[in-house]
């Protein structure tokens, strides 16, 4: 069971200070898996708690299911949260803590008991029912959470940086679970990460948010090969962004650093710092006076103060959109250096 | 050696806690003790006697007992939500408000009871129980807030939103997340706002016109008769003693 998520128009402005959300349009399809990714204080946060209902929108719309939100209290609106800290009770038992929403809905309470053991099966703490939460691990205490937000049965879940403080191993897990879990459920769900890498691992598509809007929106593939603004493609790593010689002054072509092909090509660039980084090393070049970063394999890379061959190869290379409008990708750059 | 030292430290303590108690305990039955005796002549219940028979302690005992009851419920109630809107820092000017708070902690309660004895004179409250427990509130309400805004953080309000997602409307986030997130506060407000109202002697002067409650009862005899005094000093300091052995327990088990 899940629903559609339509926003449009939601501005969220604390009172005397800039608005956080300016004006936010966002559609999440039923059933579909959504991060939403962006730098701190983009305002993520304060879009996921504006859709539980604890921020108060002062204009725009939300409706989830086709159902109007913003007249429904917190406690009335079919969400579920996990927050960025696990936020259980200290004085119940994990399975307590679990069936929490099993409780504020009425149900009885052997019916309950057998329903957070469900839960905790399903997020692989099976045997942790009657333990006390103060003992758990940052990341044991992340899976009650989940477990007690899907014990709510919602239409939709809201996650708010669910990996972030978990070491790496514990992390992938429980990307793995929440994954698992959310398509097996076929659940309508947001992920707010800062992190472009575990939005692409999270989200079967992702949403963009810079400055209190949804600048872009699209599959991850999309997102990071196509960003459609500079401060977008800054965002998802894209570095490079050039005007090509033989090209319109006001356009401005993008490049990810790791499809500049280096050693071979109709043009040269000056290393100006190679910094090894383990799997890669990534250079700082001056190429024709502007700075044009690269990643390439530590063996055989080139060294700071090297002239070396390059090439921006034409499936690389997309023009950003801007006010001559978009372009055709040229073919082939071939110009010389 | 360490805790050799320690508990030697704690019996000192215990030593300055304890030897005055005991001089009450030995006056409070000593119905002849001079001077330079370190026991009393004599040991009885004439203390008691006069305490609970001519100076109408039981009396005192009773209105002092509904008073405090009374000023710690009214005191909570209202302090609650003052603390929690103080504690969340809601408000533009919430170190004013907090000042404005305090203050009438800074008023001699004489002098408080005093004025306040006029405007219930007027309001058909004087010479009440009602009175009392109005004037004692002046003084237990600002203790109340000031332990109850302590217990109101950042930690309750996430703890209360968490449950607001998961269903919980107003009333249940009260029962299962804020009373027992507060306990421990709301105990020792309770406890201040209690002990504040059953010291009160000053207000009690003012507004009472008369009506016994302990203190009043037993501050006449510290001069006149010890033996009386102690005795019902005694009675004085049950609450305290009942109060503290709770604390104590509250202590040995965790929330």
């Amino acid at each position: 069971m899940s629903a559609r998520l339509s926003i449009a128009g939601l501005v969220v402005a604390p009172r005397d200070s800039p608005p956080v959300l300016r004006g936010v349009d966002l559609e999440v399809p039923a059933g579909a898996r959504l991060a939403l990714v962006g730098p701190s204080g983009a305002g993520k946060t304060t879009l996921l708690r504006a859709i539980a209902g604890l921020e108060q929108p002062s204009a725009g719309t939300l409706d989830l299911g086709g159902v109007a939100q913003a007249a429904l209290p917190v406690h009335r609106r079919r969400m579920a949260m996990v927050f960025q800290e696990p936020r259980l009770l200290a004085h119940l038992s994990v399975a307590d803590n679990v069936a929490l929403p099993l409780r504020a809905d009425g149900i009885d309470r052997r019916r309950r008991r057998a329903l957070a053991r469900e839960r905790l099966d399903e997020v692989g703490l099976g045997g942790f029912a009657d333990r006390s939460v103060t003992g758990l691990s940052g990341g044991e205490q992340q899976r009650v959470a989940l477990a007690r937000a899907l014990s709510a049965e919602p239409l939709l879940l809201l996650l708010d940086e669910p990996l972030a403080g978990l070491d790496p191993n514990r992390r992938e897990a429980l990307r793995r679970l929440i994954v698992k879990t959310q398509t097996q459920r076929e659940l309508t769900t947001i992920v707010v990460t800062h992190d472009r890498s575990e939005a692409a691992e999270v989200g079967e598509s992702i949403a963009l948010m810079l400055e209190g809007r949804i600048v872009q929106q699209g599959d991850p593939r999309e997102m990071f090969e196509r960003p459609g603004s500079g401060a977008a493609a800054r965002f998802f790593g894209v570095s490079n962004l050039l005007r090509l010689p033989g090209e319109p002054d006001g356009a401005v072509w993008a490049i990810r650093p790791e499809r500049v092909i280096v050693g071979s090509g109709p043009t040269s660039a000056l290393v100006i710092e190679a910094v090894y980084r383990g799997t890669q090393v990534r250079l700082l070049m001056d190429w024709q006076g502007q700075r044009l970063e690269a990643l390439v394999s530590p063996v055989d890379a080139p060294t700071a103060g090297e002239r070396v061959a390059i090439e921006l190869p034409r499936t690389g290379l997309w023009r950003l959109p801007g006010r001559s409008g978009a372009a055709p990708v040229p073919g082939g750059l071939t110009s010389t250096g | 050696m360490s805790e050799r030292r320690t508990r030697l430290l704690v019996g000192v303590l215990a030593a300055l806690f304890i030897a005055p108690l005991m001089v009450l305990l030995v006056q409070a039955f000593a119905d002849s003790w001079r001077a330079p005796g370190v026991l009393p002549d004599q040991l009885g219940w004439r203390g008691f006697e006069v305490a609970f028979g001519s100076a109408r302690a039981g009396d005192a005992l009773v209105n002092s007992l509904l008073v405090a009851f009374a000023a710690t419920a009214i005191s909570l109630v209202l302090g609650w939500p003052a603390a929690r809107v103080l504690g969340m820092r809601r408000l533009p000017r919430n170190g004013f408000v907090f000042l404005l708070i305090g203050l009438p902690l800074l008023m001699p309660p004489y002098l408080a009871g005093f004025g306040l004895t006029e405007w219930f004179i007027r309001l058909g409250i004087d010479d009440s129980l009602a009175g009392i427990v109005l004037a004692h509130v002046t003084f237990a309400l600002p203790y109340a807030i000031l332990i109850l805004l302590s217990g109101f953080n950042r930690e309750v309000e996430a703890l209360e939103e968490m449950a607001a997602t998961t269903g919980a409307g107003p009333a249940r986030r009260l029962a299962w997340v804020t009373l027992p997130a507060l306990r421990p506060t709301l105990i020792a407000a309770a406890l201040l706002s209690f002990l504040v109202s059953w010291s009160q002697y000053g207000t009690s002067l003012a507004v009472g016109a008369g009506r016994p409650t302990l203190p009043i009862v037993m501050l006449p005899f510290i001069q006149t008769d010890p033996e009386v005094a102690a005795a019902l000093a005694l009675v004085f300091l049950a609450p305290c003693i009942v109060a503290l052995a709770f604390v104590a327990r509250l202590q040995r088990t965790p929330l």
